[in-house]
């Protein structure tokens, strides 16, 4: 069975945003403030001019990690949360009744609560809007100018993403919560 | 009698004009209620090639339309150019359709300019209203075509436009040249023969100065570069007053004063002249006025020590730069820049740069700057009439060489001021907006007041489309087939836009309404030539009117359907025609080229089949070689080789600061201002003030400033930061609109257009936009 994944080469991101602009369009997040899937984490430069320092400006982009141990699955009092196939963390929006224990218990601000659904939504790896219609990318990753994004199975030695991970190295994000995160940052 | 028909005749053949689909574009010559937002139609789930026009660059994209919706778009991954993307605006382009704020019907101003007043009616009486005005304006002024303006945005159908203007036989056409890109290409084409390609794909060493590739997108060179930045193969050094997104991506931020940029290069140059870095062979073999130029450097003393105190670059960072840029060549480029309208010594800064990255020998090789290799479509010439009484060009004299796309201030000013030779009347524009586009726009304003007749063509009601008398709503990109365009370049191809849904509401594209109007307008107007052209009533004495109108019928070029045209004009590659209606792009042994290479990557050609060398060291300059000095232009007041001016100086007073205007990734210009999801990421511009400064001023994050300058003032919001200099402002150009019909544009962040000075270059009197001194104000 499938695991899917992430890897993001990271050093590629201008901060441009196509990626946000791609997710709204093609998963209905609603143009409004708060609403948003996935992000470009910034870090603002550090120094005073003329002497910034060029590596302390950075761009992060960011979206839920689909933790094989996902704190907002444990606390959901509904499980409306859920693994789904793949191993993607899903929402049932029948059973979500907007308590937003999740929303508390995730450790990366992965999720918002959808005014159109009334439901507390997040990245679906585009499960719905794109794998399900026989494509292999997510919206994020085939936008991207710079190509940053990776999606694909961890449990398949030879997809991409798996030789991506053999041969380079690689940091997870707040991997010591033991939320075991899919989301891997290329050095 | 004869005489004079045959001089006429002999001029029709020097003026011929292309008709055809499609348009040959080198990458260089870039140059309904909002309750019902979409008829839905059917039940139909159909995936149609287009190509965006969100921004210059024109990305592949395929648009999903169900059941009579756009969808979504996504990056068409068989365009060489965009390499399988869509950026943010790429996306957007979804709102500009359904944005409820769109043209939806022909309109006629009803009230006074610019009290936003206009009545709705039929494409006919549209026409018929500018009939009647047109041939009166005409008539009165003798059939002097030149009386009326032409302008346009830039777009595929720019050329569709065109051929009116051609038609119609007027001197003056503007466009964004000269707010833009003129003196960088006119800078590099004297110099080393074109404009040309950065081949930042292969470049080992890139100088990127005043050019923000992260943030002002132009494929491929965004997508090409920031793969390989951070120590994987190319090196980048980012010279600017402001720490960018590209800055931080790169290996060396330099900041440096604005407008100094020229003493920079300078200073690079004597480095690699005196330490004698430069590529040898190359120089010797290919270059023009070397030991002139040699000269001049040395014994001006452009040293690096000389270079800090203008620039404010360190000297020792000027020698590492100079050294580790020859070090890389010939795979090092001085990156050419597109947006250049800064300072008065713009031209020779661009001059100096390519001068300077022909030091190291690359040009026209892998990793420097290439020239690539077109794809030539078929184009079927006509022939456009010869005007007697069209007098030319006004504001020719008031730069060294004013070309065919014109000076924007210049030709504005002219005419505020009462120095044209002739009055100008009348303005047809397409999709531009001198409002927003061009400095000072109170003058702006006041010069489309002037005018008797302005006809405006566009999808939304910007602040030009407020000062019109005339509306005539296009349709979006969305709803067009489009002249189809060949992109030259290292990898060339042909790109078509394919309508992906019928246009919405009245809206039509722009060759049907060249067409509808032309066909009102072409007796009318040539029962005008006819009373004031003796050539023109001579050869109807010689021949018969029949034969004579045919000659000045307006309505030639937009007899055919553009779909058809787009047949024609690709009909040497064999298939092409219908492989670009069904996917959107074409170029031989695409199948054979085209691969899959990884999950995000594709090859367009093979390597050895890429164009990085074509010229076989032959430049297209007049001595075939790269030219140092340029005597020719000395005769016009310019500068035969880059001089640093002292009045190139500027002094900023205590307390005020310089004003720089540029962009975002999230904004084309003032295109995007009211598009939904773009201000959705970016909700307003900012004003950028260096933060020690604003904490002195006792000014935070979100302060409401009043920036003001000589011409006008502006209110934003303050961004303290140290990404700025202290004697710097800056702002994203785009906001701040004026005109109350973009609701959510209106009012909305600072307008550069309200601050910044006119001046000219004396080159080709394009824009000084860094030019302004001004100050700020809590309010």
């Amino acid at each position: 069975m499938a695991r899917y994944g992430m890897a993001l080469n990271y050093k590629n991101c201008i901060n441009c945003r196509a990626c946000e602009s791609a997710c709204k369009e093609e998963n209905g997040v609603l143009l409004l403030p708060d609403h948003y899937r996935i992000w470009v984490g910034v870090k603002e430069a550090e120094g005073q001019f003329p002497n910034i320092s060029i590596a302390s400006q950075t761009y992060h982009p960011s979206q839920c990690q689909h933790c094989d141990n996902a704190p907002c699955q444990q606390v959901c009092p509904t499980n409306a949360t859920y693994y789904g196939e793949g191993g993607m963390v899903m929402v049932d929006p029948t059973k979500c009744i907007l308590c937003t224990y999740c929303i508390n218990a995730c450790p990366y601000d992965a999720r918002y609560v959808d005014n159109r659904t009334n439901t507390v939504d997040k990245c679906t790896f585009c499960s719905d809007t794109r794998l399900a219609n026989g494509e292999t990318t997510t919206a994020c990753q085939a936008t991207c100018p710079t190509k940053v994004r990776v999606f694909g199975d961890l449990d398949d030695p030879n997809s991409e993403i798996s030789l991506l991970l053999a041969n380079k190295e690689y940091r997870q994000v707040k991997e010591h919560l033991g939320t075991k995160p899919k989301l891997f940052y290329i050095l | 009698m004869k005489v004079e028909i045959s001089r006429r005749r002999f001029l029709q053949g020097s003026v011929a004009m292309s008709i055809a689909g499609g348009v040959s574009m080198s990458s260089s010559s870039m140059m309904a209620s909002a309750a019902t937002p979409a008829k839905k139609v059917g039940n139909e789930d159909k995936k149609i090639a287009t190509l965006c026009e969100m921004c210059v660059n024109k990305c592949a994209a395929i648009a999903h339309v169900r059941n009579g919706v756009v969808e979504k778009l996504d990056p068409n991954p068989l365009f060489p150019k965009s390499r399988n993307m869509l950026c943010a605006r790429g996306n957007s382009g979804i709102q500009a359709l359904y944005d409820p704020d769109r043209l939806k019907y022909p309109l006629i101003r009803d009230g006074e300019k610019g009290s936003g007043k206009f009545k709705r009616v039929s494409w006919d009486e549209a026409y018929a209203y500018i009939n009647e005005k047109l041939t009166k304006i005409l008539d009165e002024e003798k059939d002097n075509r030149s009386t009326v303006a032409f302008c346009a945005g830039e777009g595929m159908a720019e050329h569709t436009f065109k051929s009116f203007f051609t038609m119609f036989g007027s001197s003056h056409f503007l466009n964004h040249a000269s707010l833009c890109l003129a003196t960088t290409v006119s800078g590099y084409s004297l110099t080393i023969g074109g404009y040309g390609i950065a081949d930042l794909d292969n470049a080992k060493y890139v100088i990127m100065a005043g050019a923000n590739r992260a943030e002002a997108i132009v494929t491929p060179d965004t997508m090409d570069m920031f793969k390989r930045t951070n120590g994987r193969g190319a090196k980048l050094i980012t010279v600017d007053p402001r720490f960018t997104n590209t800055a931080a991506k790169s290996d060396k931020w330099l900041a440096i004063n604005v407008g100094t940029d020229l003493a920079f290069v300078l200073a690079l140059t004597y480095v690699v002249i005196k330490e004698e870095r430069y590529n040898k062979a190359f120089v010797e073999n290919y270059f023009n006025g070397f030991e002139e130029y040699k000269n001049h450097i040395l014994n001006n003393n452009y040293t690096p020590e000389w270079a800090e105190k203008i620039t404010g670059i360190k000297a020792k960072d000027i020698y590492e730069v100079a050294r580790d840029f020859m070090a890389h060549a010939p795979q090092a480029i001085y990156y050419q820049g597109r947006r250049t309208t800064w300072s008065k010594n713009d031209f020779q800064l661009r001059r100096a740069q390519a001068i300077f990255s022909a030091l190291g020998g690359g040009i026209d090789v892998k990793g420097g700057i290439c020239f690539g290799k077109s794809l030539p479509l078929v184009e079927h010439d006509a022939v456009a009439p010869m005007y007697a009484q069209a007098k030319p060009r006004i504001e020719k004299d008031e730069a060294a060489v004013v070309g065919g796309s014109g000076s924007w201030v210049a030709f504005r000013n002219m005419v505020l001021e009462n120095r044209s030779p002739y009055p100008i009347r009348a303005l047809f524009n397409y999709k531009h907006n001198p409002m927003q586009n061009m400095p000072n726009n109170a003058k702006t304003a006041e010069f489309l007041k002037k005018l008797d007749l302005v006809v405006t063509i566009d999808t939304m009601p910007s602040d030009t489309v407020m000062l019109s008398d005339v509306i005539l709503p296009e349709c979006t990109y969305l709803e067009r087939t489009d002249p189809v365009v060949s992109y030259g370049g290292i990898e060339p191809s042909i790109a078509q836009r394919n309508k992906a849904i019928d246009p919405m509401f009245e809206s039509k594209p722009v060759m049907e309404i060249m067409r509808g109007l032309s066909a009102k307008l072409t007796k009318p107007l040539f029962e005008i030539t006819k009373k004031y052209d003796e050539d023109v009533q001579s050869a109807i004495e010689d021949d018969d009117e029949e034969t004579v109108y045919a000659e000045f019928d307006l309505t030639k070029p937009f007899a055919h359907d553009q779909a058809e045209l787009n047949v024609n004009a690709v009909a040497k590659y064999e298939g092409a025609a219908d492989i670009l209606k069904e996917k959107g792009v074409f170029y031989p042994n695409m199948n054979e080229y085209f691969k899959k290479v990884g999950v995000n990557d594709y090859e367009y050609y093979p390597e050895h089949k890429r164009a990085y060398s074509v010229r076989n060291m032959k430049f297209n300059t007049p001595s075939g070689k790269i030219e140092c000095s340029v005597p020719a232009l000395a005769k016009k007041g310019i500068d035969a080789m880059p001089v640093w001016r002292s009045e190139y100086e500027m002094a900023i007073p205590a307390g005020k600061f310089r004003f720089i205007t540029g962009r975002h990734a999230q904004f084309t210009q003032s295109g995007t201002s009211n598009n939904r999801l773009l201000l959705n990421l970016v909700p307003q511009n900012y004003a950028w003030i260096n933060k020690r400064v604003a904490e002195k001023l006792g000014i935070t994050f979100g302060d409401k400033l009043e920036v003001s300058s000589k011409i006008g003032k502006t209110t934003i919001k303050a961004y303290p930061t140290e990404k700025i200099g202290p004697d710097t402002l800056f702002f994203v150009h785009g906001f701040g609109v004026y005109s109350k019909a973009l609701s959510l544009g209106y009012n909305n962040g600072g307008n550069d257009a309200a601050i910044i000075e006119d001046g000219i270059e004396p080159m080709h009197g394009s824009s000084c936009l860094h030019d302004t001194i001004v100050e700020i104000r809590k309010v």
